[in-house]
C-alpha cells in the first residue's frame, strides 16, 4: 500500500505537529508515503482557478507518472484538488492545460489522478478492521468532539459524490468511535472554522472559534478532532483570541486526526507532540497517560 | 403625515413603472403594497409580453390583433396607444436588464403566443413576469422611491369629489397610518381570488376596485373574466403558459386524441373547447408538453410548479389540465391616462378598464399594459400633483376606519368563518359564472351572494391585535370580494348575449345591436346599479 | 388525516417570549403545510401570523423551518414530514429577529442586504432605439441566476450569518453574480460593480463553506456563483485592500518558492506599514513561537522555476 504524499504548506511550516504524526502513524500502519516534493502549493483557494488548475494538474501528472494515488492531510489540499480533478476530467480542458502549460516540461495529465484524505483512505482502502486489530491503546473515556470543517464535506457532488461513499458523511465519528473515544457531537461540526475570512473579518473569524469550541467545551469534550490544519490554526491558535472577544473561557485542545489515530496505536503525547499546540493539552495528556 | 406628490398603492409590474415613470417626471413618489413588490402576482406570469419588434410585424397588424381579441369592444385609443409603445417599453426593459431570450442575431427572440397574427411575445424562458418585476423593482431602488410595504390600504380619502390621499394599515406597526397626496394611483391588481380554483395570489381580492366604487367611480365589464385553458388543477392550481401550444405541446382528450388546432383560436374559445371536452363525459383534458424540444431548459417554470403542485414531471408524463379563472378584463372606469371620474385617482394594469382589452384580452398583453400604461398613468399623475398642489389629507377617515377596525374585532364567531364564505363563494362562482352561464344560473348566483353577504356580515375577528393580523385583512378582502361578485354578476346577468369570454348558453350569439357597449356597473345609494356605456371608436 | 402541528408564537404586544402554540389538524393525505395553516387560522385561531402570497412555490413568501429544515410551506407536503416526524414543528428562519410567530424581519434578513448590492443597472444608452446585441448563449445564465425568488433559504443555511449577521450573505452575492456576468455590463461599469460586489461585508466575508449549493428552491448553487466571482475579482484585480495584498503575497510567494511563507503572508497582508495590524498580531506570534509553532525556514522547493513559469503564463493569458 503506497501513497504519492502530499501533506502541504501548513503541515510543513505552521504545524509541523501534523506532519510528522501523519508520517509515524503511516510507517506503524505499514502505510508507504513517497513524498511529493517539487509540486507546487494547491492554491487553497486563494488564487484563481485560472491558475490553480494548471499548478494542479502538474501535481496530478506526476503522481501518475509515479503510478499512485495522492494521499493529502489537509482537507483544504483535498477539496482545492478534487475540485480541480474534477474540472479536469473534462477532455478538452486537460488538453488545453496540457499543450500550454505541461508539454514544456514534458508532462502530460490524463486524468487517472486518485486523491484522498488520510481518513477517507483509512475507510476505503486501508481498512477499519485491520485498523482495529493495531490498536494499542483504546481511548477509552476521552471525550472528543469530531469538526469536519467544510472541505472533506462539500460541494456534496464532488466530495460525496456517489452513494458509495455516502458513508463519508460519517467517518469522523466513526473513526473516534473505533479508536475508542466518546463522541461528543456539536451542531456545527460540518461548519466552517472561520479560517478562511480571517483576513476580511476577523471578528466574525473568531466568533466562529467560539462558536464551535465552546460548545464543544460546554458539552464537556475533552478535545476537538479536526481533519484540516487550518481549521486547526484557527480553532487553536486563535482560540485565546476568540475568548478575549466573547470573554469566556473556552480551553479546548484541538487535536489533529493522526495524532488522534496515533495515540490509539500506542504513541505516546510526546510522540505526538501535543505540546505544540496553542491550548494546553494537558487535561488530554492526563487522560491518555491513565490508560497507560 | 408623510405627503406626496403621487401616491401608488399596488407594487406589482403597472404601479412600479407608473411610480418609476412618476418620478422622472419630477414628482415626490411612494409605493404601498400589501407584500413585497416581488410577492406579487406579476411574479407569475410566464408567457410573455406582446411588441411588434419582428421584422415582418406592424404596430398595425398588432393593434388588429388585439381588436380581433376584443371581440368588438375595444376602445379605440387605448389600443393604438398600446401598439404604437410597446416595442419602445420592451426595448427599455431590456437596456435596463431584463435578460430575454434572443434570436440567432442576438436580438430579442419573439415566440407565438395565443391567437396573434404573428410571433410577438417577448419573453425570458417561462418566468417573463418574474424577470420584468424583478428589473422594474431593481430601477423602482435606483430611484430611491419609498416602499410602505405590508401596508393594507383601507380607505380612499376624498375631499371635496378630489382624492387626496389614503389610509393604511401598517401589519408592521399595527397602526392605521395617513398619506396624503396630490394624486393617487391605483395599480393593485385583479380579483380572481372570487374564484376557486384561480391562478392568482392570495392577495388578488380586488380591493381597488372597491376603494374606487365606495367613491362612485363605475367598474366596466366586470362579466369579462378570462379563463387560462391550460392548468393543471386539484387541490392546488399550476398554471403552464399558453406559449407552450405554440412550442409544440397538444392538448389532448381522455382517448389520447389531439383536441384542437391550437393556432388562431382566442383564449375563451380555447378554453370553451377544453371544458367542452371535460364536461361531455370525455375525461379530463390533458396538455402533452413531450412533443416540444428542449422541454425542460425552455420551460423550467413550468417543469418547477408542475412538479410542485401536481407531482408530475411533464418531460414523462402529460398533465391533466381545465379552464381556471385568471385574469378579468374588466376594472376601473379610466381613460388611457388612467384619469376616473374622482380628480385625482388614477387607476392602471389589472385593476384598471381603460378600454384595452375589450371582452378578450391577446395573451401575453398584461405585462405590455402593466408597463406602457404604467409609464402614461406616472407620467400624467404626476402632472396633475404639480398643477393640483398640495392637499390635505386630514385624520378623519383614520378615525373612521379605526372604528370600522374595532367593529371587525369585536369578538369571536362559532359555526362559520371567512374560510367557508370564501370557499363557497369561489365554488359559486365557478359553477354560476364560469366558462358557460345561463339566466337561471346567474339569478341563482345573486340570491346566493346576496346570502353570503349576510353571513359575511354576521362574521367577526377574534384577533383584537392589529399586528400582522390577517384574520382581520382576509375579512376586509372577502367583504370586498362580495361586493363585487354582486356587481359581477348584475353585469353578467344584463349582458344577455355571447361575446367574448362573455359565454350565455340561453343566449348564444353576439348581439352587436344591443350589446357592442361596456357594462357599466356604479354604486346607487349603497347599492350597485347597472349601465351602459358606447365603446369608443 | 389528523395531523399535529406545533407552532411557534411569539406576540410582540405581550412580552415578546417565545413558545409554542400545538393544533390538531383534520387534512387531506395530500395537503401542504400552507393548507393546514389556513386551516388552523380560519378555524382554530385567528391570532396566528404566518405569510404566503403565490401558494405556488413561486414567490419566496412561505419560508420557514419545518421540522428543523427550511422550506416553503405551499410546496411541502404534510405526508412528506409526517412520514418522518410524529409532528409539524414550525419555527421561524434562523439567524434572523422575528417580529410575531413565524413572521420575521424580512427587511433586515433580505431586502436591505440586497439593495446593499445597488442592483440596478444604469446603462449610458438606455432610451436608444434598439435593444442590446447578446449572443443566447451569455444571456442564460445570467436569466437563470436571475430566477432567484429573493427567499433566503440560502442564508438560512449559511455559516457566517449566525455570527455575522451584518454579512449579507449569499442571496445578496447572488444578486451580485447577476450583474457581475451581465454581458452588458462592461469597463467603468464593471469595475464599479466589482467594487460594490467586494464591499465590507460582501465577497471576502465568504468563508466559501459550500453550504448554501444544497439549499436553494431553483438550484442556483449560491456558494459556487461566489466562488465564479472570486475568481472574476482576481483577474480584474481585487478592490478589497486586505484581501487584495494577502493574496497577491500567497502568489507570489508560490511563484518564488513553489509552496507557501506563512510567515511573509500574514506581514504583507497587515501591510508593512500597517502597524496597529501587525501589533495586533504580536499575542499570536509571541504564543506560537514559544509553542515552537513558527513556520520554520521557507526554502525554495525542486521545480519551483516550472511553477513559476505555468503561474506567470497563466497569469498573462487573462
Ligand atoms: C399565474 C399567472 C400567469 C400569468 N401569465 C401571464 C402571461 O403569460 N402574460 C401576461 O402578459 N400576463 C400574465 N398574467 C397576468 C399578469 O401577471 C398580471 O395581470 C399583471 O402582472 C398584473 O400586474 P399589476 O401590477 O396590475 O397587479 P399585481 O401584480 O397583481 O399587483 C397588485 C399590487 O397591489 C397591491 N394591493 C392590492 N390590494 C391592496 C391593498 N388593499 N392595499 C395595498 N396594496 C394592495 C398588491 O399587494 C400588489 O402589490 C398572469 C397572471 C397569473 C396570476
Ligand atoms: S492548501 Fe494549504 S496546506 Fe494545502 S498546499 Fe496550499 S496552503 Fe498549503
Ligand atoms: S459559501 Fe459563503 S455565503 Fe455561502 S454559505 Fe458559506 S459562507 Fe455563507
Ligand atoms: S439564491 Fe436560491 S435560495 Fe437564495 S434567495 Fe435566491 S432563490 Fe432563494
Ligand atoms: S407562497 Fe409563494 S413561494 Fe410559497
Amino acid at each position: 500500500m503506497k501513497y504519492a504524499f502530499y501533506p502541504g504548506c501548513v503541515a510543513k511550516g505552521g504545524c509541523p505537529e501534523l506532519y510528522s504524526a501523519a508520517c509515524k502513524v503511516a510507517e506503524k500502519l505499514d502505510i508507504e508515503l513517497e513524498e511529493m516534493s517539487d509540486v507546487a502549493c494547491t492554491g487553497a483557494g486563494c488564487m484563481p482557478t485560472q491558475l490553480s488548475d494548471p499548478i494542479n494538474a502538474r501535481t496530478f501528472a506526476k503522481a501518475e507518472q509515479m503510478g499512485l494515488p495522492i494521499m493529502t492531510i489537509c482537507s483544504t489540499c483535498q477539496g482545492v484538488f478534487s475540485q480541480a480533478n474534477h474540472r479536469l476530467q473534462d477532455a478538452e480542458y486537460r488538453e488545453e492545460i496540457n499543450r500550454e502549460y505541461l508539454a514544456e516540461e514534458g508532462l502530460s495529465y490524463q486524468g487517472t489522478t486518485e486523491v484522498k484524505h488520510m481518513l477517507w483512505v483509512l475507510f476505503e482502502d486501508y481498512g477499519i478492521e485491520k485498523l482495529k486489530a493495531l490498536i494499542e491503546r483504546p481511548l477509552n473515556g476521552l471525550r472528543v468532539s469530531p469538526f469536519y470543517g467544510c472541505f472533506l464535506r462539500r460541494p456534496g457532488n464532488i466530495m460525496v459524490p456517489t452513494k458509495d461513499v455516502g458513508a463519508r458523511r460519517g467517518y469522523l465519528e466513526d473513526l473516534t468511535q473505533i479508536l475508542g473515544a466518546e463522541n461528543v457531537d456539536i451542531s456545527g461540526k460540518t461548519k466552517c472554522c472561520g479560517f478562511p475570512i480571517l483576513t476580511a473579518n476577523e471578528e466574525a473569524s473568531l466568533g466562529m472559534v467560539a462558536k464551535h469550541a465552546g460548545e464543544s467545551s460546554q458539552k464537556g469534550a475533552d478535545c476537538m478532532v479536526t481533519p484540516c490544519p487550518l481549521c486547526h490554526l484557527n480553532l487553536d491558535g486563535n482560540q485565546p483570541r476568540a475568548e478575549g472577544q466573547t470573554g469566556e473561557k473556552i480551553d479546548l485542545p484541538i487535536i489533529h486526526l493522526p495524532q488522534l489515530v496515533g495515540l490509539a496505536l500506542g504513541f505516546n503525547t510526546d510522540e505526538m507532540q501535543l505540546g505544540r499546540h496553542i491550548v494546553s493539552t494537558k487535561a488530554v495528556n492526563d487522560k491518555v497517560d491513565m490508560l497507560t | 403625515m408623510p405627503q406626496y406628490d403621487v401616491l401608488v398603492i399596488g407594487g406589482g409590474a403597472s404601479g412600479l413603472r407608473a411610480a418609476i415613470a412618476a418620478k422622472r417626471a419630477g414628482a415626490s413618489v411612494a409605493v404601498l403594497s400589501k407584500v413585497h413588490p416581488l410577492r406579487t402576482n406579476s411574479a407569475l406570469s410566464p408567457g410573455g409580453l406582446n411588441a411588434p419588434l419582428g421584422n415582418d410585424d406592424s404596430a398595425e397588424k398588432f393593434a388588429q390583433d388585439i381588436r380581433n381579441a376584443g371581440d368588438g369592444l375595444c376602445d379605440t385609443e387605448a389600443v393604438n396607444i398600446l401598439a404604437a409603445d410597446a416595442a419602445r417599453e420592451v426595448v427599455w426593459l431590456e437596456r435596463v436588464g431584463v435578460p430575454f431570450n434572443r434570436n440567432a442575431e442576438g436580438r430579442i427572440d419573439c415566440r407565438p403566443l395565443g391567437s396573434s397574427s404573428v410571433s410577438r411575445a417577448a419573453y425570458a424562458d417561462d418566468r417573463t413576469g418574474h424577470m420584468v418585476l424583478h428589473v422594474l423593482h431593481e430601477q423602482f431602488q435606483r430611484e430611491d422611491i419609498p416602499c410602505f410595504a405590508e401596508r393594507f390600504v383601507t380607505s380612499l380619502i376624498q375631499d371635496g369629489g378630489v382624492c387626496t390621499g389614503a389610509v393604511a394599515l401598517g401589519h408592521r406597526s399595527g397602526q392605521l397610518e395617513t398619506f396624503g397626496a396630490g394624486a393617487v394611483i391605483l395599480a393593485t391588481g385583479g380579483a380572481t381570488q372570487l374564484y376557486r380554483p384561480c391562478t392568482s395570489a392570495v392577495g388578488t381580492t380586488g380591493d381597488g376596485l372597491m376603494l374606487a366604487h365606495d367613491l362612485g367611480v363605475g367598474l366596466v365589464d366586470l362579466e369579462m373574466v378570462q379563463f387560462h385553458p391550460t392548468v393543471y388543477s386539484a387541490a392546488r392550481t399550476a398554471l403552464i403558459s399558453e406559449a407552450a401550444l405554440g412550442a409544440g405541446a397538444k392538448l389532448v382528450n381522455a382517448a389520447g386524441d389531439k383536441l384542437v388546432n391550437a393556432g388562431g383560436l382566442s383564449r375563451a374559445q380555447l378554453a370553451a373547447e377544453v371544458h367542452k371536452a371535460g364536461q361531455n363525459g370525455g375525461g379530463p383534458v390533458s396538455l402533452d408538453l413531450r412533443p416540444v424540444d428542449n422541454l425542460a431548459s425552455r420551460f423550467p417554470a413550468a417543469a418547477e410548479v408542475v412538479r410542485l403542485m401536481a407531482g408530475i414531471d411533464i418531460t414523462k408524463d402529460p398533465v391533466p389540465v381545465q379552464p381556471v379563472a385568471h385574469r378579468p378584463m374588466g376594472g376601473i372606469e379610466a381613460n388611457a391616462a388612467g384619469e376616473t371620474s374622482v380628480a385625482g385617482l388614477y387607476a392602471v394594469g389589472e385593476c384598471a378598464h381603460n378600454g384595452l382589452n375589450g371582452a378578450g384580452r391577446l395573451p401575453g398583453n398584461t405585462l405590455t399594459e402593466a408597463v406602457v400604461f404604467g409609464r402614461r398613468v406616472g407620467e400624467a399623475a404626476a402632472a396633475h400633483a404639480k398643477s393640483a398642489g398640495a392637499a390635505d389629507a386630514g385624520g378623519s377617515q383614520a378615525a373612521q376606519d379605526g372604528e370600522r377596525l374595532a367593529e371587525i374585532t369585536s369578538g369571536g364567531t362559532s359555526g362559520d368563518t371567512i374560510g367557508a364564505v370564501h370557499r363557497e363563494l369561489g365554488e359559486l362562482m365557478n359553477a354560476n359564472l364560469g366558462v358557460s352561464r345561463t339566466d337561471a344560473g346567474l339569478a341563482e348566483a345573486q340570491d346566493k351572494i346576496r346570502a353570503l353577504r349576510e353571513r359575511h356580515a354576521a362574521l367577526r375577528v377574534n384577533n383584537k391585535s392589529r399586528i400582522y393580523n390577517y384574520a382581520l385583512a382576509g375579512y376586509i378582502e372577502l367583504g370586498n370580494l362580495l361586493k363585487l361578485a354582486e356587481a359581477t354578476a348584475l353585469a353578467a346577468r344584463g349582458r344577455a348575449e355571447s361575446r367574448g369570454a362573455h359565454l350565455r348558453s340561453d343566449h348564444p350569439e353576439k348581439d352587436d345591436s344591443n350589446w357592442k357597449a361596456h357594462t357599466v356597473v356604479r354604486s346607487q345609494d349603497g347599492s350597485p346599479k347597472l349601465d351602459t356605456r358606447a365603446v369608443s371608436a | 388525516m389528523e395531523v399535529t402541528y406545533k407552532v411557534h408564537r411569539k406576540d410582540p404586544e405581550n412580552g415578546g417570549e417565545s413558545s409554542y402554540s400545538t393544533y390538531q389538524v383534520e387534512l387531506p393525505e395530500d395537503a401542504t403545510v400552507l393548507d393546514g395553516l389556513q386551516k388552523i387560522r380560519d378555524e382554530q385561531d385567528d391570532t396566528l401570523a404566518f405569510r404566503a402570497s403565490c401558494c405556488q412555490g413561486s414567490c419566496g413568501e412561505c419560508a420557514v423551518r419545518i421540522n428543523y429544515k427550511a422550506q416553503f410551506t405551499c410546496t411541502t407536503r404534510i405526508g412528506d414530514v409526517t412520514k418522518k416526524a410524529p409532528e409539524i414543528l414550525l419555527d421561524p428562519v434562523r439567524n434572523i429577529p422575528v417580529i410575531k410567530d413565524l413572521v420575521f424581519d424580512m427587511d433586515r434578513f433580505t431586502w436591505n442586504k440586497m439593495a446593499a448590492m445597488k442592483p440596478w443597472m444604469e446603462p449610458d444608452d438606455e432610451f436608444a432605439p434598439t435593444e442590446n446585441l447578446v449572443p443566447e448563449s451569455e444571456m442564460a445564465d445570467v436569466r437563470k441566476t436571475m430566477s432567484c425568488h429573493a427567499c433566503s433559504l440560502c442564508d438560512e443555511g449559511c455559516a457566517v450569518l449566525p455570527v455575522n449577521f451584518d454579512f449579507l450573505g449569499p442571496a445578496a452575492m447572488v444578486k451580485g453574480y447577476r450583474f457581475v456576468m451581465d454581458p452588458r455590463e462592461t469597463g467603468a461599469k464593471m469595475e464599479a460593480r466589482m467594487k460594490v460586489v467586494e464591499q465590507p461585508q460582501g465577497l471576502w466575508d465568504c468563508v466559501h463553506c459550500y453550504e448554501a449549493d444544497g439549499k436553494c428552491p431553483r438550484g442556483l448553487t449560491p456558494s459556487s456563483k461566489i466562488m465564479e466571482i472570486r475568481d472574476v475579482a482576481f483577474k480584474e484585480g481585487i478592490k478589497h485592500e486586505k484581501v487584495g495584498r494577502h493574496h497577491a503575497s500567497f502568489i507570489n510567494s508560490v511563484k518564488q518558492t513553489g509552496w507557501l511563507d506563512e510567515r511573509k503572508l500574514v506581514m504583507e497582508t497587515e501591510g508593512m506599514t500597517n502597524v496597529t495590524g501587525l501589533m495586533k498580531l504580536l499575542p499570536t506570534a509571541v504564543r506560537a513561537l514559544r509553542r515552537g509553532k513558527m513556520p520554520g525556514r521557507h526554502e525554495k522547493r525542486p521545480g519551483a522555476d516550472q511553477i513559476k513559469r505555468i503561474l506567470e503564463k497563466a497569469e498573462d493569458s487573462k
